[in-house]
């Protein structure tokens, strides 16, 4: 195969010449430095305190998650299923599975109070917490997607172990995502989080997110580096995504009418917080609007679809939809705390407003923020350097003159 | 072995606060650290309202001349089966053969998904190095440990969670948690939930005292008698 390299790829200006290299460079940085800030600080440089206690760090965490089974999944299929059409994406699934797991184990670290003791999570593993199992199972996910990606570059020939690794990822991906579900789905203590259905809304909108970034990295890659990525694989992908979605929505639906017919008050609590009308009305309108509805008319539309652009801007409104799931996920959970009564739960701070909290507030830092802006620079330096370093290009580019359109 | 645990007569809380300062002094809790309060209630009602009928303290329930005012003390529960301690990932929070639910200070992580798991939300962080007024330390003053575990410290690290230990080193040295010492009206009786003849199992198993939020399953072993109970504490 080595021997059909096409010379006749665009040559793109080396990844240190490329301005978006500086740029995501600094923002990486400056990520870097709200870290150090932080940690001179303590979590107090943060918009969580005692009532809302997990934030931005976590539903990102979640989200990248998320995201990193796409790249699997889609990589899987192609082999598991026979969809020729997706085996062009292949490599590059499996290298963002790479480095998305990696991110979302990374994207832990900031939000521990003592990240020093990091270690402890492997020394003194208590294997009652769903959390020691997540971090087991996205260690397992890196180390195996590392491997996957190293075979497929290195020793492509083995046909016979590829296929292996592909009936073992699928799997995988469907664990991972469940044990991340878990976490907040046995709380208890959490109406919120406490359904059985949340690790098949944690897969779908992980098949949904996965699957769009995939679609907007091929999209970028089709626009700005002159890749030709077939039309019958932009087909296959947008199936998948107009599939996840629906059955992403469906489940999140199944809650919410749960949760209405029931009236449970503390249940009802939460759903009235992110309904319209409520304080965290926002992430419904992502979710259910710019990121439900309007990709889901231009995915059925087979006019709309047609065009590779669309797709991309039904891919980036998916995206915005899944992450703003995700807040809703975190967030509301906590503002009204099962034993609410005056005065409030213990703030473990001294506010303007007093020491206790009855409501529970949160708005992200400066600190937040950059930490987890520069967590997704480092992201796409890293997948940027991935497609370099290992010649994506050119394995996409074989492997589509294979697709019949 | 004794399982320890109390029962608090929400029928003689007068509400005072006493308990949650007592706490505070001698466990040297920061500003903005309690781990303990005295929450206003209605009589009867289930702890799991929807929301509460006003924000502010002390502030009787009903329509005048029909009003009614009752006080929840509200520290760790020291659950049998506690989601705290089954969440934890590096078995930071133990439950000693006794009951008490401890936090490891030398091993937490400070992760806080113990804060999320805690149906009580009695659990608090150390998000910042702590202030205090006057600056400086009061109560036991010295660190303590159990089985080798550093379970107490007059001043906690950065970014540990800690709470209610129910005053493990007066436990271990024969005495009562400091706020059954306080409290003025006798509101608080602690004793072994083991022997049968104890005033606290008596409480229990006689009188009714019930778990909070005991449809939960967390099997805590602070009990409340509420406070349309008779007074039939201790005299």
């Amino acid at each position: 195969m080595v021997s059909s390299v096409r010379t006749d790829l665009p040559t793109a200006p080396g990844l240190a010449r490329s301005p978006w290299t500086w740029v995501l460079g600094v923002l990486a940085l400056l990520g870097l430095v709200a870290w150090i800030y932080e940690l001179g600080h303590g979590l107090a440089a943060t918009g969580m305190r005692d009532v809302v206690s997990w934030g931005m760090y976590i539903f990102t965490f979640a989200y990248l998650v998320g995201l990193s089974a796409g790249g699997l999944i889609v990589a899987s299929s192609a082999e598991v299923f026979h969809i020729e059409a997706l085996r062009p994406l292949a490599r590059l699934g499996v290298l963002t599975a790479a480095v998305f797991s990696a991110a979302a184990g990374l994207m832990i670290i900031p939000d521990l109070g003592q990240p020093i003791r990091v270690l402890n999570l492997f020394i003194f593993p208590n294997w009652t917490s769903p959390l020691v199992w997540d971090v087991m199972i996205i260690t397992v996910y890196f180390l195996f997607s590392a491997t996957e990606l190293w075979v497929m570059v290195r020793r492509p020939e083995r046909k016979a172990t590829l296929t292996t690794l592909a009936f073992i990822g699928l799997p995988l991906a469907v664990l991972l995502h469940s044990i991340t579900a878990i976490i907040f789905g046995l709380q208890m203590s959490r109406p919120w989080w406490n359904t059985a259905l949340m690790a098949p809304i944690f897969v779908a909108s992980a098949i949904l997110s996965g699957t769009a970034l995939i679609v907007l990295i091929a999209w970028i890659l089709q626009r700005y580096q002159g890749l030709a990525i077939p039309r019958a694989t932009w087909r296959w992908l947008a199936g998948l995504m107009v599939m996840a979605l629906f059955v992403d929505l469906f489940f999140v639906a199944s809650d919410y009418v749960t949760i209405a017919w029931d009236n449970i008050p503390k249940d009802r609590q939460v759903l009235d917080l992110i309904l319209p009308g409520g304080p965290y009305q926002l992430t419904f309108w992502f979710e259910w609007v710019i990121g439900g509805l309007v990709p889901f008319i231009i995915l059925a539309s087979s006019k709309l679809r047609a065009k590779a652009s669309n797709l991309a801007l039904a891919a980036a409104l998916i995206l915005m939809g899944v992450y703003a799931f995700r807040i809703e996920l975190v967030i509301p959970a906590f503002v009204n705390p099962l034993i609410q009564l005056p005065p409030g739960t213990s703030l473990g701070a001294v506010s303007s407003s007093g020491s206790f909290q009855l409501i529970g507030h949160y708005s992200p830092t400066w600190v937040e923020y950059l930490i987890t802006l520069g967590m997704f620079a480092l992201i796409a330096l890293a997948i940027a350097v991935g497609y370099r370093r290992l010649h994506l290009s050119r394995t996409i580019q074989e492997a589509a003159e294979h697709v019949a359109d | 072995m004794a399982r320890w645990g109390m029962v608090i007569d929400q029928s003689k809380c007068v509400g005072c606060w006493t308990c949650a300062v007592g706490c505070k002094a001698i466990n040297d809790e920061p500003l903005g650290y309690w781990w303990n309060r005295v929450l206003t209630t209605e009589p009867d009602s289930s702890a799991q309202i929807a929301a509460p009928a006003t924000p502010a303290v002390d502030v009787p329930h009903g329509t005048f001349p029909n009003l009614d005012l009752a006080f929840l003390p509200l520290a760790c529960q020291h659950c049998n089966n506690a989601p705290c301690e089954k969440v934890c990932p590096v078995g930071a929070t133990f439950r000693r053969d006794d009951g008490l639910i401890l936090i490891d200070y030398e091993r937490c992580i400070g992760c806080r998904y113990c804060v999320a798991a805690c149906p009580y939300g009695v659990r608090i962080f150390n998000w910042g190095p702590a202030k205090r007024e006057p600056d400086f330390v009061i109560g036991y003053g010295s660190d303590y440990r159990t089985d080798g575990r550093l379970v107490f410290e007059p001043v906690r690290p950065v970014g540990v969670v800690e709470k209610c230990t129910l005053c493990v080193e007066r436990i271990d040295a024969h005495e009562q948690p400091f706020c059954v010492d306080v409290c003025p009206v006798g509101a608080r009786v602690f004793g072994d939930l083991d022997d049968p003849r104890s005033e606290v199992s008596v409480l229990v198993n006689q009188e009714g005292a019930e778990q909070l939020l005991a449809e939960l399953g967390t099997d805590p072993n602070i009990f409340y008698l509420p406070s349309s109970h008779p007074n039939k504490v201790s005299d």
